[in-house]
């Protein structure tokens, strides 16, 4: 019996009914506008095993950003349904809720509680995550006065080290500088490996994919084209888009 | 409703922490920092003693500390209101990137007001002490109007919330209908003594935030019992219109992050 982490069942998302009105527009009008459909994900199933990296690729407007999305629980399906067999989930992403006027260590507070730890573990892997960013007595400076190096540096060791269940990667991060890029790929590769931790990772990059993933996803106007071993599913990938 | 509650539940430290961490960061701001939190009520008092009392030679009695509360409670009403229009849309870099119960940033606006707003209160006790106003039991009438005072904003609040997701010019109309409120409100005059007989009470009965202001000044000024059946029927539609947007948004938050802009 394999146990799975993601089920995606039939998931249909659009931006249809949702563009913006306003009162003057529609007074003038005297109408209503008809709403312009927008159909990104059309109907896609899949399961992920726990444990197993799952790599997602296809061109840009593909749906693969709104497929990581509505997993993370940030859009709503228009229909189908997404089971996460209660893990807990977070999709990878750089100062989610910063302050740029407050401390970095303030930052990290405000940012993982906003990622959904308590105030708790965020105390336990504090200082953890100030030795990994390497920013030293910068941790106590206002965010604004950090370099953008350092800015992501702190962003990214604070979602490294908080790690859930699930991690939700939407292309792979390169920060900083050459020695941080390197250690941050390690983390990486040390976080996704992880045996108890499923990952979905959107990537351009296909090597990084070859060498990390044991299943490929791709996505083409919102279907799977595919979905396989990497070796296949990139080779396949990869004649297609010579041929565009 | 149960969902409500365990969001609190969850996210209450959130809450806490980045209401501080909006006031640091409004602090950090300016160069008379926290000063214009004082500042700001105190000078528009003067504006309005100088107008109501110089120009139009009309009083009330304790005049300063009379439109003092007027201001202190209009300011929290008016805050809240006009940020949550755009409270999604400020909120743009969390809001595409995790998933937060919505309300919860209406909760952080409304104590990082409410928090301002006691300030203002603090000011209003010195402004008694030097206008030797006395203090009486009635203060403790305070209590239950702030209550009142919270929840209808909440309500408000939310409902504001979601519509300004969708509705581009919200903004315009709700900066309209807020200035006619405030002229409504009795800020800067007594409803009951100033305004023509049916219509006062109509006011007083008809506007909340009239209502609200009026049995503070009852509380602080007059020290005499508040209207408490008018406030229990506000306070009722208060949670009415809060449980109305508690719901609203639980069935529309995931859709906020997609609106095109």
């Amino acid at each position: 019996m394999k146990e799975y982490a993601i089920t995606v069942k039939d998931l249909h998302i659009s931006y249809r009914t949702l563009k913006g009105f306003s009162i003057k527009k529609s007074l003038l009008k005297l109408k209503m506008s008809k709403a312009e459909i927008f159909e990104a994900v059309k109907g896609v199933s899949f399961q992920v095993e726990k444990g197993k990296i799952l790599g997602i690729i296809g061109k840009n407007g593909s749906g693969k950003s709104t497929l990581l999305r509505s997993i993370a629980g940030i859009f709503s399906a228009d229909s189908g349904t997404i089971d996460l067999h209660g893990n807990s989930v977070s999709l990878l992403s750089i100062g989610v809720g910063f302050q740029n006027k407050l401390s970095g260590y303030e930052n990290i507070f405000l940012s993982g509680m906003l990622l959904g730890f308590s105030e708790q573990q965020i105390k336990e892997k504090i200082n953890d995550i100030i030795d990994f960013s390497e920013l030293g007595n910068f941790i106590y400076k206002p965010v604004s006065t950090y370099s953008s190096g350092m800015y992501s540096k702190l962003a990214f060791s604070i979602t490294a080290i908080l790690e859930t269940d699930i991690m939700l990667i939407d292309e792979v991060f390169s920060v900083g500088d050459v020695k941080f890029k390197q250690k941050s790929y390690n983390k990486m590769k040390e976080l996704i490996s992880d045996e108890n931790r499923t990952v979905l990772i959107v990537s351009h990059s296909l090597g990084t994919l070859k060498e990390l993933c044991n299943e490929v996803l791709w996505l083409h106007d919102g279907k799977i084209k595919q979905i396989g071993d990497p070796e296949e599913v990139i080779t396949a990938y990869e004649e297609f888009m010579k041929k565009d | 409703m149960k969902k409500f509650f365990q969001d609190i539940k969850k996210y209450y430290k959130y809450i806490i922490y980045s209401t501080k961490s909006n006031l640091k960061t409004e602090v950090a701001n300016s160069y008379l920092n926290w000063l214009w939190w004082i500042l700001d009520p105190l000078c528009f008092m003067l504006v309005y003693t100088f107008i109501v009392e110089i120009v139009f030679k009309t009083s009330e009695q304790y005049f300063p500390v009379f439109v003092l509360v007027g201001l202190t409670v209009w300011n929290f009403f008016n805050a809240n209101t006009i940020s949550s229009v755009k409270l999604v849309a400020n909120n743009k870099s969390i809001v595409t990137k995790v998933y937060i119960p919505k309300y919860v940033l209406t909760l952080v606006k409304m104590f990082t007001n409410l928090f301002k707003m006691m300030i203002s209160w603090g000011l209003i006790l010195i402004m008694m002490l030097l206008f030797k106003v006395p203090y009486t039991f009635y203060m403790l009438q305070f209590l239950p109007v702030l209550i009142v005072l919270f929840i209808l904003s909440f309500g408000i609040s939310t409902i504001l919330m979601h519509f300004g997701v969708f509705v581009e010019d919200l903004n315009n109309v709700m900066n309209i209908l807020l200035k006619l409120v405030f002229y409504m409100s009795g800020i800067f005059y007594a409803i009951s003594t100033r305004v023509p007989d049916p219509f006062n009470r109509i006011l007083l009965n008809l506007n909340p935030i009239a209502l609200i202001i009026d049995s503070f000044r009852k509380a602080f000024l007059t020290g005499s019992l508040i209207n408490y059946r008018m406030l229990c029927i506000w306070l009722i539609v208060g949670i009415v219109l809060s449980i109305i947007g508690i719901k609203t948004v639980q069935k529309y938050e995931n859709s906020y992050a997609k609106v095109t802009k």
